[in-house]
Parts: C-alpha cells; sequence; structure tokens
C-alpha cells in the first residue's frame, strides 16, 4: 500500500522504473520545471556562495557608499559601502537556512507526535489535538513577533517559531492519514499475524503519509522564505551584519528614492526563491496527489 | 471607518458641502477646497511615541508635544531663531533674588471636568509632586525646595540655592506644566503620576484620542478662555524613523516633519512640492555609552580601548553621510559650557586602543552593543562592530524597537541594565548645560544614567553648575564635568547630529524653536 508503487502501471515500471516514471511525468511539466531550474540555481549559489561572490559582504567601504552598479560593484553598494551582489548571494543561505532547518524539525516532530495522536488512546489524541489547535489559533505573525519580543532577534529565534507554527499542520495531516490506515484491512491482518506497533507503524502507515507530507513541505517552503525575509525586513530576524535578503530589503527601502538597485537586489532573489518553490511543490503536488494526476 | 462614519450626519455633510463647493466656485483648487471643507486640521509628525502625559514624570520630547497642548505653564518658549520665554499662564513672574521667582496667574483658566479655575494651589502642588514622588525627572527642577501661596493666584517658587537654568528648562518646558491638584489627587490618591489618563486639562486642547504608536488626536478644548489656536484639531503621528517619516510626508500622511541629515542635500536639492525646508542645528547629542559595572567592562582600560577604536568622523560618514558635526561632549555649540575639543581625538588610534587592551589583558572579547530599530543607528552600531574588530572585539548588535531600548537600563523595570553593555545613546537637549549633564549624577544610576557612571566630584560640580550666572565661570564647571564623563571610559562622543525640518506651505505656516523642534499652538493655517 505504498503510494508511489500503487501509481505505476506495470509497463512504467518494467521501462525506467518508479523513478523514471517520475522524471517522465515531472519533464511533462513545464512550469515544474522552471521551478526547479530555479531552486537548483538558488540552492546552488548558496553552497558556492563563498565562490561567486566578488566582495567580502560584510566589508565596510565609506568611499563607494551608495554606489550605483557599475563592472565593480554588480549591484550597487548598500549605505556602508558593502557591495549589494555579493551581500545578496551570501543572503541565500539565511532563507534556505531557516527553511531546510525549521520544516525538518516540525516535519520530525509532526511525524511523530501525529503517529502518535492516531495510533494512541483517544485520551492521548485529544490531548495532542488541543495542544495542536492551541498553537494553530495563535495569528502566525503575532506568534512570531511575541516570541522574537521575549527570545530576541536572532536566526535561533526565527527557526524555532517557523518549526513550532508549522509543526501542528504536519501533525494533523500524519494523525488523519494514520487513523485512516488505522482500522483498514491489512492493518488488521498484520496485527492478526503477531505485528507489533513499531512494525505497523514503520513499515505500513509511515510510508503511506510521507508522500502527502513531503508535498505539503515543500509547498511550505516559500512561506517560511517570506516569512524569515519578513521578520528580518522589520529587524527582528538576522542580526547586522549577517547578509540577508531581508535585511537587504530593508536598508534598501530607506534609500528607495535615490538608490532602487538595493530594493531590486533584496527583492528579486526573495521572488525567484518563492516562484521556484512554488511551482516545484505544485509540480509534485500534481504527479504525486492522485486527485490531481493528469493522466488519470 | 467607523469613526469616520460615526461623525458623519446631515449636519456635517451640509456644511462640508457647502464649504467645497464655495471654495471651487471662489476659484480654490479642489484639493484646497477639500482641506477647508474637512475644518483645519494640522497632520505632524512627532519623532518619538507618546509614553506619559503626565508632564511631571515625562519620558520623551514626544510626550512634552502633547503636553505643551492640553496644559498651561507659567510662561513657555517663544518660537523664533532665538531661545526665549514669553508668559502663558502666567500674567506676570519675576525673579525676586537667586532663589525666589514670585508669579501672577492670569485670572479664569480653568480645567476640565469641573475642576475649578486655576490657582496658585495647583502651581505648587505641580512643581512640588515632581520632588516629593521622586521623579525620574527630577533634575530639572535642581535644587527646588517648596513653593509659597501668597494669594489665589500669586505664589512664589522657592530654591535651596539659586537654580539658573528654571529660566531655560524647568519652567518652559516638562516640569512646568501645571496640572489640577484636586483631579490629580481625585485620580491617584497620593498625587503619584498618573500615566497616559490625563484626569483634567488646561490647555487650548484636550486629548480626543490616543493610540500608541499609532497617532494621537486632540481637539480644542471648548472651556479654553485664552488666545484661540489656528488649528481646530491637530493630529500627531509618532514615526520614530526620519526616513520613514520622509516617504509619510512626501505621501501627505504628514505636513511636518524633521528630514534624516544624511537624505538633506537630497531633499534640499529636489524639494517636494509647496514646501519650505529650514536648516536647524541640534541639541541633541549622541555617543556609545558603555556600562562600567558589567564585569566584560569593569576594567578602565577595556572602556579606554574601546573609546580609542572607535573613529567617530567614519561613523559619521556612513551614517549622517558626513553631514553632522563631531561631538567633542554632551553640551552642543551655542550653548555655554560647550568644549572646543574632546580629550580623545575623533579619529582615534587603533595602536593606542590595542595598547589599552594589552594593559587589560583581555582576549577574545565579545561584546553586545544596543540600539534603536532605526537606519542611523543600525548603520552607527554596524560601523563600531567592524571598528572594535580592528583591535579583536567581536560585537553582536542587539536592535531594539524604542518600547524595549528605552527601558533598558532602567532599574525599576527588570534586571536587563545587568546585562547591557555598549549602547548607541542620544538625549535631547535644551539650551542649559545642566540638562545635558544632570543625568550622570549618582541619583540617576539605573534611571537615566545607563553607563551607571559614579563620581562625588561630578556630583559636586553638577549641584555648583547651577548656581553660576557668570557664563564664564560656568562654562568651565561644565567643561570640567564632561572631561570626568569621557575620564571614565564610559563615554564615547559621537555627533549632536542636526535638525533639519520640512513643512507643507500650503496647509501651515510652521512654528519652531532655534534647534528646530516644533510648537504646535504656534502653528498657523494657511
Amino acid at each position: 500500500m505504498v503510494i508511489v508503487s500503487s501509481r505505476l502501471g506495470p509497463n512504467d515500471a518494467a521501462e525506467a522504473g518508479p523513478f523514471g516514471a517520475f522524471l517522465r511525468q515531472f519533464r511533462k511539466n513545464r512550469v515544474g520545471v522552471v521551478g526547479a531550474v530555479l531552486v537548483i540555481l538558488i540552492v546552488a549559489s548558496a553552497i558556492f556562495a563563498p565562490f561567486v561572490v566578488t566582495h567580502d559582504p560584510t566589508r565596510i567601504m565609506v568611499g563607494p557608499r551608495l554606489a550605483p552598479p557599475s563592472l565593480d560593484f554588480i549591484l550597487g553598494t548598500d549605505q556602508l559601502g558593502r557591495d549589494t551582489f555579493s551581500r545578496a548571494i551570501m543572503g541565500s543561505r539565511i532563507p534556505l537556512l531557516a527553511a531546510s532547518v525549521s520544516l525538518s524539525s516540525a516535519l520530525a516532530v509532526g511525524l511523530v507526535l501525529g503517529l502518535i495522536a492516531g495510533f494512541g488512546p483517544r485520551w492521548l489524541d485529544n490531548l495532542l489535538l488541543l495542544v495542536f489547535d492551541t498553537i494553530r489559533s495563535f495569528p502566525s505573525i503575532i506568534f512570531a513577533l511575541a516570541m522574537i519580543a521575549l527570545l530576541g532577534p536572532s536566526l535561533a529565534s526565527v527557526i524555532l517559531v517557523i518549526a513550532t507554527t508549522s509543526m501542528p499542520i504536519y501533525a494533523r495531516v500524519v494523525r488523519t492519514q494514520t487513523e485512516a490506515q488505522r482500522s483498514s484491512e491489512y492493518i488488521a491482518a498484520e496485527r492478526s499475524m503477531g505485528a507489533g506497533t513499531t512494525r505497523i507503524l514503520a513499515v505500513h502507515i509511515l510510508p503511506n503519509v510521507l508522500g502527502p507530507l513531503m508535498i505539503l513541505v515543500s509547498m511550505d517552503v516559500p512561506a517560511v522564505i517570506a516569512v524569515e525575509a519578513g521578520l528580518s525586513f522589520l529587524g527582528m530576524g538576522v542580526r547586522p551584519p549577517t547578509p540577508d535578503w531581508g535585511a537587504i530589503l530593508n536598508d534598501g527601502y530607506n534609500y528607495i528614492d535615490r538608490t532602487p538597485w538595493l530594493v531590486i537586489a533584496g527583492g528579486i532573489p526573495i521572488v525567484l526563491a518563492t516562484l521556484g518553490f512554488t511551482f516545484l511543490g505544485e509540480a509534485l503536488r500534481d504527479i504525486f496527489d492522485p486527485k490531481l494526476r493528469k493522466d488519470l | 471607518m467607523k469613526d469616520i462614519l460615526g461623525s458623519l450626519n446631515r449636519r456635517t455633510l451640509l456644511r462640508a458641502g457647502a464649504a467645497l463647493g464655495g471654495g471651487v466656485i471662489a476659484g480654490m483648487p479642489l484639493s484646497r477646497a477639500i482641506w477647508a471643507a474637512q475644518g483645519k486640521v494640522l497632520k505632524v509628525r512627532a519623532d518619538g511615541d507618546v509614553y506619559t502625559l503626565d508632564p511631571g514624570f515625562y519620558v520623551g520630547f514626544g510626550d512634552i508635544d502633547v503636553t505643551n497642548c492640553i496644559y498651561s505653564k507659567l510662561i513657555k518658549y517663544k518660537p523664533g531663531s532665538e531661545w526665549g520665554w514669553e508668559l502663558e499662564a502666567a500674567e506676570k513672574i519675576e525673579q525676586v533674588d537667586p532663589t525666589h521667582i514670585r508669579f501672577h496667574l492670569r485670572k479664569g483658566i480653568t480645567f476640565t471636568g469641573g475642576h475649578g479655575e486655576m490657582t496658585a494651589r495647583d502651581v505648587k502642588f505641580s512643581f512640588e509632586r515632581v520632588i516629593k514622588h521622586n521623579s525620574p525627572i527630577k533634575p530639572d527642577w535642581g535644587p527646588l525646595d517648596h513653593v509659597d501661596i501668597e494669594d489665589d493666584y500669586t505664589g512664589v517658587v522657592v530654591f535651596k540655592t539659586p537654580f539658573v537654568p528654571v529660566w531655560n528648562v524647568a519652567l518652559p518646558f516638562g516640569v512646568g506644566h501645571i496640572v489640577s491638584e484636586d483631579a490629580v489627587m481625585k485620580a491617584t490618591g497620593n498625587g503619584s503620576s498618573f500615566g497616559l489618563k490625563p484626569p483634567a486639562f488646561s490647555g487650548p486642547y484636550v486629548l480626543a484620542e490616543l493610540k500608541a504608536k499609532q497617532y494621537t488626536v486632540l481637539t480644542r478644548n471648548p472651556e479654553w478662555s485664552g488666545p484661540k489656536p489656528g488649528f481646530d484639531e491637530i493630529r500627531i503621528i509618532p514615526i520614530n524613523d526620519d526616513k520613514t517619516a520622509e516617504r509619510a510626508y512626501k505621501a501627505g500622511d504628514v505636513d511636518f516633519t524633521r528630514i534624516s541629515l544624511d537624505s538633506f542635500a537630497t531633499v534640499k536639492s529636489n524639494p517636494p512640492a509647496e514646501t519650505e525646508i529650514e536648516e536647524h542645528s541640534s541639541l541633541r547629542y549622541y555617543w556609545i555609552g558603555m556600562n562600567i559595572d558589567h564585569p566584560k567592562l569593569k576594567d578602565i582600560n577595556v572602556r579606554k580601548a574601546i573609546q580609542w577604536a572607535i573613529n567617530v568622523p567614519q561613523i559619521l560618514d556612513a551614517a549622517y553621510a558626513g553631514q553632522a558635526e563631531v561631538a567633542t561632549g554632551t553640551v552642543p555649540p551655542s550653548i555655554v559650557g560647550h568644549r572646543e575639543s574632546a580629550l580623545i581625538p575623533p579619529e582615534g588610534d587603533l595602536a593606542k586602543a590595542k595598547e589599552f587592551l594589552d594593559k587589560a589583558a583581555v582576549s577574545d572579547l565579545n561584546l553586545t552593543i544596543d540600539c534603536l530599530n532605526e537606519s542611523t543607528y543600525s548603520t552607527i552600531a554596524q560601523t563600531v562592530q567592524a571598528q572594535l574588530s580592528q583591535i579583536g572585539i567581536t560585537v553582536e548588535i542587539n536592535v531594539q524597537d524604542s518600547g524595549s531600548f528605552w527601558t533598558l537600563g532602567v532599574e525599576s523595570e527588570g534586571d536587563r541594565w545587568k546585562e547591557m553593555q555598549l549602547s548607541v545613546m542620544y538625549f535631547n537637549g535644551l539650551p542649559d548645560p545642566h540638562y545635558a549633564t544632570s543625568w550622570w549624577v549618582q541619583d540617576q544610576v539605573g534611571v537615566w544614567n545607563w553607563e551607571r557612571f559614579r563620581s562625588d566630584h561630578f556630583d559636586e560640580l553638577s549641584a555648583k553648575g547651577v548656581t553660576i550666572s557668570d557664563p564664564g565661570e560656568r562654562a568651565k564647571v561644565y567643561h570640567e564635568m564632561q572631561d570626568l564623563m569621557e575620564e571614565s571610559g564610559a563615554f564615547r562622543f559621537l555627533t549632536y547630529g542636526g535638525n533639519p525640518v520640512m513643512h507643507r506651505t500650503t496647509r501651515m505656516k510652521a512654528a519652531t524653536l532655534p534647534d528646530g523642534r516644533p510648537l504646535f499652538l504656534d502653528f498657523k493655517p494657511v
């Protein structure tokens, strides 16, 4: 009852295996391909940022302050004379780090709690649901601002806030999927053959809930990038002088009349990253979600 | 929207329609006609939030911008390019001798809410409560002893020793406001601070609405018997960041604002339409403060290393586009007691800084610097961070919003003062050196003295400085006080900034003090 294998026809599997079939379907989705290219470019620029930057992104040079784009400074300089291009490239690391750490933490915790809620006793399910709903009942941006006011602005605070607010969503999805599987006949058969809870969860239930979860996570990445940039824009994200898209946008906003390239340098990467991850997420959803598959 | 609909009725609609139609027929441009139809509303930017409306316990100058309009003082500052004062609630006021000031109140000034006419008892109550309740801003009253009442309208302010700043600091400013004894006692029980809820008003305006960090609306006081101010309503919008305020001005949200020094040249060369720009020198002073009581900064050699590592002109280039002058202390030019130069040269000296650090025998020093969440302060903090890295000090920047920042070093607000290390600071000034130094007496440690600087000699000089009327002799005292501050290593003076302002000429004739601060009561509609 693994979703991926159940969707492949016998000929597909014989010709190229599950991955080949996935690639074949993915290539048909042009928007998805554009998204994948953007994501690859952004991730690559984050990984290889130290080799791509043309200047030290934190080095202050008062001389070329707010300089326009030139051969020396491709996207000009900010109010402290720092190279904006280098800051934008290095700045890609923070949102991607925030997204990967916060969402993987939320996923891990949500998965465990969701499985417990879905497979555990009713009272524990009710208790966990109460916790999930309590966390979700706070407007996320207000919750973020309150948490950061308590913890102080830092990347760790941003990650903690995003992980905390995302976790209940994943946990609820896992719980619903687990509950659905729990009462199915094949689980009852497994149980009658003497399989323990751990085996049932690990071998049967987990693979079935992972697919929808991965789609959910990929769709959440752009939201996390936007939240992280938003908090940094408000001065509640990473601390100066760490390069970050939101911080660049904030610097640029103060000089928008004179030096629009600062806002462009901070804004364009956010747009491209959110578009890239959204396109990619939607393509994955189209492929993995049976209700939306075009070939069904 | 609810407010707008709530205030809209048939009469106002007809009145507005008639005014609008009349204006357009009279050849007035449509925008002007619409403005006239709305009533005369002054929309101004304040550079700080309103923290309290109790003038005896004011926190920032943003508070005073409002209290000036809703209470009366014996005297008030006169707008113009020279510092001076004029009578407000007083009909007559005179310095009888160095420790006595006799005043005679104008008759017929009433407090709202049925709290009666303003009398000398209210003046006595208002002035003495600042000392009695140990207000954080009690240095404004210096050696005030008490107020004698001679009759309902006449009283004598008595000082223990002469207090020269009384005419520049106490009477025309914050602590000089007169509140109703009856109303305040009923509201508080003991005369202590009433915070943001004024129990009665005595000025030309009353508080109609206050939304923290959003706006303050003042409307005409129907019981006001004095000269009528020009505007029907004043809307004060707090915008901490100058650059944000510039954009608000361009968008038409406010018609008066200060401009950042950084963008002054640009705005001056290409001003917004129908705008007048005025250039004023500022009495504000900026510095990098160091908490002497923090274990990492206890050693004076560490503090001196930081002082010498900070290159002030570099900071001013980055934060003010080189438009601001280097400060020599807390007393600005044009005020008695201004020093010609600081003890440490503005450029500092990295070799000397390293020597001090070696003497302190510290390595891998990690410090934090707190600053306001505004572009100027963040830029200053980042430049200091880069400069201190040159002598091996790592600095982490804590950007704080104004509410959090302005309580950092206040002991009554918690223990955060213990964690405070470096901070990008500024205080606003008044035209007397006492106001630029009195915050660092030992009584103010943990109140406004966040560096926790202590010096018996400084306290003696502070007490002496206010008694001397000879400017030359007085200057020597304040020079020495600033020397002591600098020698403590707890201060690196940066600049006095500047105070260019702009206003819309189609809306008002602005009235400012010599340092550019607005006097809303004296603004005239056009």
